[in-house]
């Protein structure tokens, strides 16, 4: 559903990117072309022309949709990647690939085009190094203040110690931030606070009881995933650590990003009986994921261990049993390999689909018994409704995917828009709401569940009737893949809070040189002062809970 | 009808009274110790257990089931742990004022228990005090807890907390004008602020007529019955009054951590949630006196039929605890001054007319 016209003069027939008009649209900006697996079209451009390539990209072309800002160095140079995308048909893909020097690593901001590149450009400072001009907000993101170097760059001394003091540290309360003339106060919300779901620490500015401005400050859960996935080996060593990713029962759609992007990158086919495991799979986990979402949401406005918290657990801890079933374990599946899954369905195979089936078979009770204590609730509408807006254009600018997007009216999902594993042979539709507020976020999230369980059931109906000598889990993988030199793709998956995508690019050997992964909850996060600002403290808190986020995967 | 209250029996029994002013003060002091005992053991009961056991009814979980039987010796327990832990008193905290808030809260709570009329035990009458002005003394000594809020927030020197004690102040002073407002319409029926004139006037064996008549079964006019409009507003504004679910605002443990209690540990943190917890009491007190006829009850004793009352009313408080969300501030207040002002106005005014053409 397309809330403005896309010009539709860069796309052929068929409605794919044709690269010549894009050519023809940056015209002499355009400094080389490079391949990129994903991309339609790679260009590199000037770092001066950063702005309007991306205006022109956005405005003229459609690609409203920057899903992720890569920074990596070479011997030779730094070099940042555009992702750009388009919300009506995301398989439309152009990397804006800019390099700045080795010297002087400076490059325009992307910004003015999309408010997104703020925290990806921040990103990119803290740890690769290179500075982008006109940003509004130069500043580390996920390491302190105080931190000496860029750890992802190639002269930074690992041995050199960085410790920083308390004293040292940026402290939220020197002098810049007392007002003697304003009536307004400062506040922390976190990093330890009942409301935050993890380690967020919000600057927040009151008047009164209002909000007059918000700053989340994020990176106290960093713990170098993209460099410890660097240092493992694609065939094994990796695919344990995307399930620390969002560590809330969304283990195997972390895994599959990973698993998609790889397979992409090394060419390799995973079999259909696999793919049908590996969509169940996931569904279960975004069910899982979606009643904790739900759960936690009621506790932020209700305020205590409630009734619907608990219900939320008791229901999530069946999925937990289906999955530990399944994959033998609860929260850290380590379950798909490259090219399929570690092992088949549990024997007796009966079992687990009557387990499966009692719990699909109960769910909508369950979920009739949450409208009835929370959607219903007069108190709760009145709470949620209309608080927390989000407009779509807003959605889009901040790259925001997945519920959040959906529940304003962003018709975005790449399970159907970017088809991937086993979802368009199934049967199911994607939810959008257009309330645009924390209400909306809920209902969508309660809605996806039912459809999960629709997708859910139609699997295990395939798996039962699975010919026994097809029961294919892995396809025929090397022992050691080495991708090919100067290789790069950008891959993503629909996880449970949205678009979460992995950026690798080989040099030859058997880890990735660069891996970048891009978290729904990363951007989703950057909209809170859009939807906290003006409205009240409770509404901040309900607003922060219904963006679903999971510190683990904003700061990986 | 004049009862004998609690001290008067105890300096009868003793022989205390015949040593004047001086017995009487001793007689009156044991029977604040009784009543105090009595209310604490309650309150003892209700924090570290009831709670944790209905709460966990509520959402299907067991809760504390593994010291004594039904988790029942996690009472001292928990007393213990609570005694034994570290009193860490901030840098610059206000110290006389953050020292007597947790005393305040909890004192003024247990101060309004000497008029409860809490019925008679084994011929005994369980009430400290009766004097004329029973229910306007009830009303007052209750809200200087607000008086302990604002200090404890005031005092803690934490932002948090200064917002919690705004927001206790703003609620208190939003739902005190309703809660009395209801009240005053009970003394219009009963014509009385006496608290055992305002029981007498809702049971039978007190010279009340029975509302009607089932199997010659007289149904008592309590107040809850004979006028079930003002009962409910007077338990939501007790509710607020006591700041629970859904009205916990000066608290809202996910919004503004703890609210004035943030910076409270060990024994001023127990004596502030045992302020807390005496305040359920003491609502679900006066809202039995009130409308539910004080101790009466068929069969069983007086002091037995207040006691189901009064958790009665704590079990409502946590069950809207487990089920109803928080309103906002700005909501709350709203509801207040929009909704129960005016209603509360115009169920006195009724009443005031209705008793004035009936009487």
């Amino acid at each position: 559903m397309s809330l403005e016209p896309v010009r539709d003069d860069t796309l052929d027939a068929d409605g794919n990117v044709d690269p010549q008009a894009i050519l023809d649209l940056l015209g002499d900006r355009v400094l080389d072309i490079e391949e990129h697996m994903n991309a339609d079209i790679a260009v590199v451009v000037r770092p001066d022309t950063v702005e309007e390539t991306l205006l022109a990209l956005r405005d003229e072309a459609g690609f409203d949709h920057c899903s992720l800002v890569t920074a990596q160095e070479y011997e030779d140079r730094y070099e940042s990647i555009y992702h750009l995308k388009q919300y009506d048909d995301p398989t439309n893909e152009v990397s804006v690939v800019v390099p700045a020097t080795k010297d002087d690593p400076v490059s325009q901001s992307g910004n003015a085009a999309y408010r997104t590149c703020d925290w990806h450009e921040r990103e990119a400072y803290d740890l690769v190094g290179i500075e982008y001009e006109n940003h509004p907000d130069m500043r580390r993101i996920l390491m302190p203040e105080t931190w000496q170097g860029h750890p992802l760059s190639m002269d930074y001394d690992q041995d050199r110690p960085q410790v920083v003091t308390l004293g040292q540290h940026d402290n939220p309360l020197k002098d810049d931030i007392r007002d003697e003339e304003n009536d307004t106060m400062f506040i922390n919300i976190g990093p330890h606070h009942p409301a935050t779901h993890g380690v967020l620490h919000v600057k927040t500015v009151l008047d009164g009881e209002t909000v007059a401005n918000v700053e989340s400050d994020i990176g106290y859960l960093h713990r170098c995933e993209e460099q410890v996935c660097q240092n493992g080996t694609y065939r094994h060593q990796i695919m344990p650590y995307p399930d620390r990713w969002d560590y809330v029962s969304a283990g195997l759609l972390n895994e599959w990003a990973y698993a998609r992007a790889a397979e992409d990158l090394a060419d390799i086919e995973v079999p259909e009986y696999a793919q049908v495991i590996r969509t169940m799979g996931a569904e279960l986990c975004r069910v899982a994921a979606h009643m904790l979402a739900l759960g936690t949401f009621a506790l932020d406005v209700y305020g205590d261990f409630t009734a619907i918290f608990q219900y939320a657990f008791r229901d999530r801890e069946v999925v937990q049993n289906i999955l530990e079933e399944l994959t033998g374990q609860r929260m850290m599946f380590n379950y798909f390999r490259l090219g399929g899954v570690a092992w088949d369905l549990p024997e007796p195979r009966e079992d687990f689909f009557e387990l499966t089936r009692d719990f699909l078979d109960g769910l909508p009770g369950k979920l009739e018994e949450y409208h009835d204590l929370i959607t219903s609730n007069e108190i709760f509408q009145l709470r949620c409704v209309d608080t927390g807006i989000l407009e779509p254009e807003v959605a889009k600018s901040y790259g925001a995917t997945g519920p959040v997007a959906r529940a304003s009216g962003v018709d975005y999902d790449l399970r159907r828009d970017d088809p991937y594993g086993y979802y368009d042979e199934l049967d199911w539709d994607v939810v959008t709401e257009d309330g645009k507020d924390n209400y909306a976020r809920v209902l969508t999230r309660m809605q996806e569940v039912e459809e999960s369980a629709k997708i859910i059931k139609q699997c295990v109906d395939l798996l039962e009737e699975w010919p026994e000598e097809e029961r294919t889990i892995q396809s025929n993988v090397p022992r050691t893949l080495k991708p090919e030199n100067d290789t790069e793709t950008y891959r993503a998956v629909e996880a449970a809070k949205g678009e979460l995508g992995i950026y690798m690019r080989a040099d030859g050997t058997d880890k990735p040189a660069r891996f970048k992964i891009r978290s729904p909850c990363f951007s989703n996060l950057q909209t809170l002062p859009e939807m906290a600002q003006g409205e009240y403290i409770p509404d901040l808190i309900a607003s922060l809970g219904s963006l679903d986020i999971v510190l683990g995967e904003v700061d990986r | 009808m004049a009862t004998q209250t609690l001290p008067e029996f105890i300096s009868e029994i003793t022989g205390l009274g015949s040593f004047g002013v001086a017995g009487e003060f001793v007689a009156a002091i044991v029977g604040a110790g009784i009543i105090g005992t009595i209310m604490l053991t309650y309150t003892g009961i209700a924090g570290p257990w009831a709670k944790r056991k209905i709460t966990a009814a509520f959402t299907d979980r067991y809760a504390a089931n593994r010291m004594g039987p039904f988790g029942l010796l996690t009472i001292p327990a928990d007393a213990l742990r609570l005694l034994s832990k570290e009193l860490i008193i901030p840098e610059r905290v206000d110290r006389p004022a953050f020292d007597l808030a947790p005393l305040v809260v909890a004192g003024s709570a247990l101060f309004a228990f000497a008029v409860i009329p809490m019925g008679s035990l084994f011929g005994i009458n369980m009430q400290i005090a009766d004097p004329e002005a029973g229910l306007a003394y009830a009303f007052a000594v209750a809200s200087i807890a607000t008086l302990g809020l604002t200090m404890a927030g005031y005092a803690s020197a934490n932002k948090f907390s200064f917002m919690g004690s705004l927001r206790a102040i703003a609620q208190n002073i939003a739902y005190e004008i309703p809660l009395v407002l209801t009240g005053a319409s009970v003394v219009i029926f009963a014509g009385s602020l006496q608290m055992s004139e305002i029981v007498a006037a809702q049971t039978i064996s007190g010279g009340a007529e029975p509302l009607f008549s089932i199997a010659g079964l007289g149904i008592p006019p309590w107040f809850a019955f004979v006028n079930p409009f003002a009962f409910v507003l007077f338990t939501i504004a007790n509710i607020a009054e006591v700041g629970r679910n859904p009205f916990d605002i000066p608290e809202a443990p996910t919004e503004i951590v703890a609210g004035y209690q943030t910076e409270y540990s060990s024994v001023y943190f127990v004596l502030i949630y045992l302020g807390e917890f005496l305040h359920i009491f003491l609502g679900g007190a006066i809202a039995a006196t009130l409308f539910l006829g004080g101790p009466a009850g068929p069969v069983l004793p007086g002091f037995v039929w207040f006691t189901i009352k009064i958790w009665g009313f704590f079990l409502l408080t946590q069950w809207a605890r487990s089920a109803v969300p928080r309103v906002r501030i700005d909501q709350l207040i709203e509801i207040g001054w929009k909704g129960m002002l005016v209603l509360s106005f115009a169920n006195l005014l009724l009443t005031a007319v209705i008793v004035g053409v009936i009487a």
